[in-house]
């Protein structure tokens, strides 16, 4: 309710005048005062920083002597667009991106439209595929490297049990990504199935129930109904998996440290290994500017789509 | 005397309220849904900030005082529980925050559970309560503070007519029994009229008029009172320059158009009875005259059929006139005789 | 006929449902095979399903190959003041976002949003940087502090708040509550299922986290769990699955058991993201 604000005090006494002033200020600085201490963790940690990593990318600086940093301007970006291992790095991350997505994505939409019933054995199942989603990345990474050892591993003896030949999963340059690729597709894929679920079951029923009057065949069902309106959900899922798959480190790190000759390696262990062991701050902090880039076109990009949703509903 | 005073000369909503409320009065706030009375009783509350105007509770300017700190209770429609505590904790959080000891609570909140027949309900939560429960856990947590106001905004209208019924002889038995200042907000004009003590309709933010219910029924200031308060409503015939009113109840109907009609009768009608509806004891019947549509209500001793030619008289005492333009009462003695309709004065 | 064929299809459906819930649980169950048996017998090819004889020793193998009390404690540590921390900033800018009206709002919300989708990874530099000049490299603050916010808290604690009705709120401050206690005791209270969901969020994200710890921490008195179970793959040279195995299941079945009791509200945490 909006009321005009008419100053009446010509009768109110001076002294109770100051009171309500007082009180009006509290009361104006209050939502700024509980904004506040969140506000300072994020100036701290987040927005600071991101003004901070820009600076840093034009300076030649490393981590063992933080006093000495000399000013280069864009050579850091120059020598990282001339290395051709970064050209490596990002042609590692844009592969896995896209085959951790497309296959992520893919398995979980036709295993949520399978799933997506309130069968008991099924709610177990949900459960089950959803579980690799909540567990530590170290043991999931360790896990699969014991899977996939060459020699014992289970997933070769399983290969010969059905007769075809050993495969050599992390050893090979040829195969390592791609066996990466797979330990992020088992992790995402029951967190993106369950979203999906939530996104089906939010599709009110009685378009069902139209489309079944109207002899709707199962397939146009799919293409007129259910996709179209899961698109929003199919649209956070790419986004996210997207922004999470540039991210990728952990499982780098502990099976791979970028190898067989930096086949695996990607942005976040490159600029990892640029900062933290050769050394070479300025290196680290371009490559970061990059990501950083990346991931806030995609941001803005994901704000812009669902700001434009808002408004056709 | 003590007494309340409220002033408030409010731009769009509540336009420019000036209000006396009597000490130890029960006074009923009334009006048609969006006519301000809620946020008038909201201000009261220091709910609502007052933009303009003095609002005086005992002689002292409250505008700026934080609402728990006016020594104002409120009752509100949806009872506003705290749904995470239980009955006891519900009643005591008020007196908690007012600085008394445990000790105190725990006392004051037994002897209010036992005056609203709560004592073996303390350890619930508002969830395992009924409607009417929850009513009187609301009502124990106002009383409980002891306050110089209760506000209750529409505390009736989630119960059921039957509880309502109940709780509104209850309400009032309360008042009397406290004695403390009672300020009710309600659309229904059957609560208020049972209620108050002095009652104060309400339309488009301002007051139309302030009186007890009696005078309210037998001189309605106004148009907007006359037709708001009673049920069915006035009936209102307009003319040239006034508009005349009378209550249904007063109207006297005669079958056929026959001119026997007493000589005090001040408006004469003829018409056609279009449909009629049986209360029990009352029936009403829509007459279509003349001078326009007329509801007469009489006592069910004799059936008038629908279709029968009738004649409508009402005494001249009963007759209400009104400006055309302001809608305001003019007094009876101002009944000019050549602008009465073409019935005309028996 | 009819009717046995549907019977049938009912049948098969169920035995794919149980393959396809075996991909994903399979591995961990191979996980606990492997750290129950023998050296050789990890070793043999093709391997054993069931240990031949159950060995637990690998389990105080793995418990004395490093200080792993001191990891689990720095791990709980870490969960527990991150999750304190993040409840204290949320919850008053929670009820700020959603209680009162003020200049500058949306943009502040805004801004805590974008906090939402830009992770850690992007800007761990500079803020090791800004750690280390305050010299808190290596300490367990590092690993609390750069987490003393979180947009997603916020998000959640502000939805939960803008459904409790004006009325309890009006009735508090008629009860002479102060806004500091009507935010703390009648609106967190009434927001508890939304405190567990994220609460157990929380827990699980810095239980599991690996790259921070990682980045932040040089020496064993502040590591925690995730980056002490690495080092047991290191100082066992990477063979002794076994033991590797053992180490992991300390890691996996706390999470495992709060998945079990919670899986409800674990899901729906984690789903929530999505909306």
């Amino acid at each position: 309710m909006q009321k005009a604000v008419v100053a009446n005090s010509a009768n109110a006494p001076l002294l109770q005048q100051e009171v309500a002033v007082k009180a009006g200020r509290l009361t104006k600085v209050r939502p700024y005062l509980y904004v506040l201490p969140a506000l300072l963790f994020f100036s701290a940690f987040f927005f600071i920083p991101i003004l901070y990593i820009i600076y840093l990318s034009v300076f030649d600086w490393s981590l063992l002597n933080l006093e000495e940093m000399e000013w280069v301007g864009w050579q850091n970006y120059a020598d990282l667009l001339s290395d051709a291992d970064f050209h490596q790095v990002l042609l590692n991350t844009m592969l896995f991106t896209v085959a951790t997505v497309v296959l992520g994505i893919g398995l979980s939409f036709l295993l949520a439209l399978w799933l997506n019933q309130k069968r008991k054995l099924v709610a177990v199942v949900q459960a089950s595929v959803f579980s690799p989603h909540i567990i530590s990345l170290v043991s999931v990474s360790m896990l699969w490297m014991w899977l996939m050892d060459p020699q014992y591993g289970l997933l070769n003896a399983l290969l010969e049990f059905i007769g075809l030949p050993a495969y050599t999963w992390l050893a090979d340059t040829k195969s390592a990504l791609l066996s990466l690729v797979l330990v992020s597709v088992w992790k995402v894929v029951g967190y993106n199935t369950i979203v999906f679920i939530a996104g089906l079951q939010s599709i009110p029923k009685d378009l069902y129930e139209a489309a079944a009057l109207d002899r709707s065949t199962r397939w146009q069902t799919l293409r007129r109904i259910t996709i179209p309106m899961l698109s929003p959900t199919l649209f956070f899922l790419l986004i996210t998996n997207t922004i999470s798959s540039f991210q990728v480190f952990d499982t780098i790190s502990i099976m791979t440290q970028g190898g067989p000759v930096n086949s695996t390696n990607m942005l976040v262990y490159y600029i990892y290994e640029q900062g933290m062991d050769y050394y070479n701050g300025g290196l680290a902090s371009a490559a970061s500017v990059i990501l950083l880039g990346l991931v806030g076109l995609l941001t803005v990009f994901h704000f812009w789509t669902m700001r434009k949703r808002v408004h056709y509903r | 005397m003590q007494q309340v005073v409220k002033k408030y000369n409010n731009q769009t909503v509540v336009k420019g309220l000036d209000l006396v409320i009597p000490d130890g009065s029960f006074t009923v706030l009334v009006g048609p849904s969006g006519c301000g009375k809620s946020t008038t009783l909201r201000m009261i509350a220091g709910l609502e900030e007052i933009t303009a105007g003095d609002l005086l509770i005992d002689g002292q300017r409250v505008n700026d005082l934080a609402p728990g700190k006016r020594d104002v209770a409120m009752v509100f429609q949806n009872y506003a529980l705290y749904p995470t505590m239980n009955v006891f904790d519900n009643i005591a959080f008020g007196l908690l925050n007012r600085g008394f000891s445990k000790k105190d609570c725990k006392r004051m909140v037994e002897e209010i559970a036992e005056i609203v027949g709560l004592s073996s309900y303390l350890q619930r939560k508002p969830a395992e309560l009924s409607g009417g429960q929850r009513q009187r856990v609301a009502l124990a947590r106002a009383m409980v503070k002891k306050p110089r106001v209760f506000l209750m905004d529409e505390p009736l209208s989630n119960l059921d007519a039957k509880l309502r019924n109940q709780m509104r002889v209850e309400l009032t038995s309360l008042h009397k029994q406290l004695g403390t200042t009672f300020i009710y907000v309600t659309h229904d004009q059957v609560e208020a009229m049972t209620m108050g003590d002095q009652i104060v309709v309400m339309n488009e933010g301002e007051i139309m008029q302030k009186a007890s219910p009696f005078e309210l029924y037998q001189q309605p200031a106004n148009l907007f009172v006359a037709q708001f308060i009673g049920s069915p409503a006035m009936n209102i015939l307009p003319t040239d320059k006034e508009s005349i009113g009378f209550r249904p109840e007063k109207a006297m109907l005669t079958a056929g158009s026959a001119r026997t009609i007493q000589p005090a009768a001040g408006f004469v009608d003829h018409g056609r009875i279009v449909a009629r509806e049986i209360l029990g004891s009352d029936v009403l019947y829509y007459v279509s005259g003349r001078a326009g549509k007329i509801i007469a209500r009489k006592a069910a001793d004799e059936l008038l059929a629908e279709g029968t030619e009738v004649t409508v008289s009402v005494a001249a005492e009963h007759l209400y006139r009104f400006d055309q333009e302001t809608g305001r009462a003019l007094s009876v003695a101002a009944i000019k005789q050549e602008s009465l309709p073409s019935g005309g004065l028996g | 006929m009819h009717q046995s064929t549907r019977v049938a299809a009912r049948w098969i459906e169920a035995v794919l449902l149980v393959a396809v819930a075996l991909v994903f649980v399979f591995p961990f169950l191979w996980m606990f095979l492997t750290a129950f048996k023998t050296m050789p017998e990890v070793y043999q090819f093709p391997p054993t399903w069931l240990p031949e004889t159950w060995q637990f020793a690998n389990f105080e193998t793995a418990w004395s190959s490093g200080p792993f009390l001191r990891y689990v404690i720095n791990s709980v540590l870490v969960a527990i003041g991150v999750l304190i921390i993040q409840l204290l900033t949320a919850v008053p800018a929670a009820y700020a976002f959603a209680r009162y009206r003020f200049r500058g709002r949306n943009f502040l919300f805004g801004l805590a949003l974008i906090a939402l989708m830009i992770p850690p990874q992007v800007i761990f530099l500079p803020i090791y940087v800004e750690l280390s000049h305050m010299g808190l490299i290596n300490t367990l603050w590092s690993l609390v502090l750069p987490y003393g916010a979180s947009a997603f808290g916020i998000f959640l604690l502000r939805q939960a708040f803008m459904q409790v009705p004006d009325e309890v709120i009006e009735a508090a401050r008629l009860d002479s509550a102060s806004e500091w206690k009507i935010m703390w005791r009648v609106m967190v209270p009434m927001a508890k299922p939304v405190l567990v969901t994220f609460g157990l969020f929380s827990f699980i994200y810095h239980w599991n986290d690996y790259f921070w710890p990682l980045i932040m921490t040089n020496s064993d008195e502040v590591r925690t769990l995730p980056v002490g179970i690495t080092m047991l793959k290191a100082a066992e040279g990477g063979k002794q699955w076994n033991v590797i195995m053992a180490g992991n299941m300390m890691l996996v079945l706390p999470i495992l058991a709060i998945f079990f009791f919670a899986q409800r509200h674990i899901m729906k945490a984690f789903v929530y993201q999505s909306k």
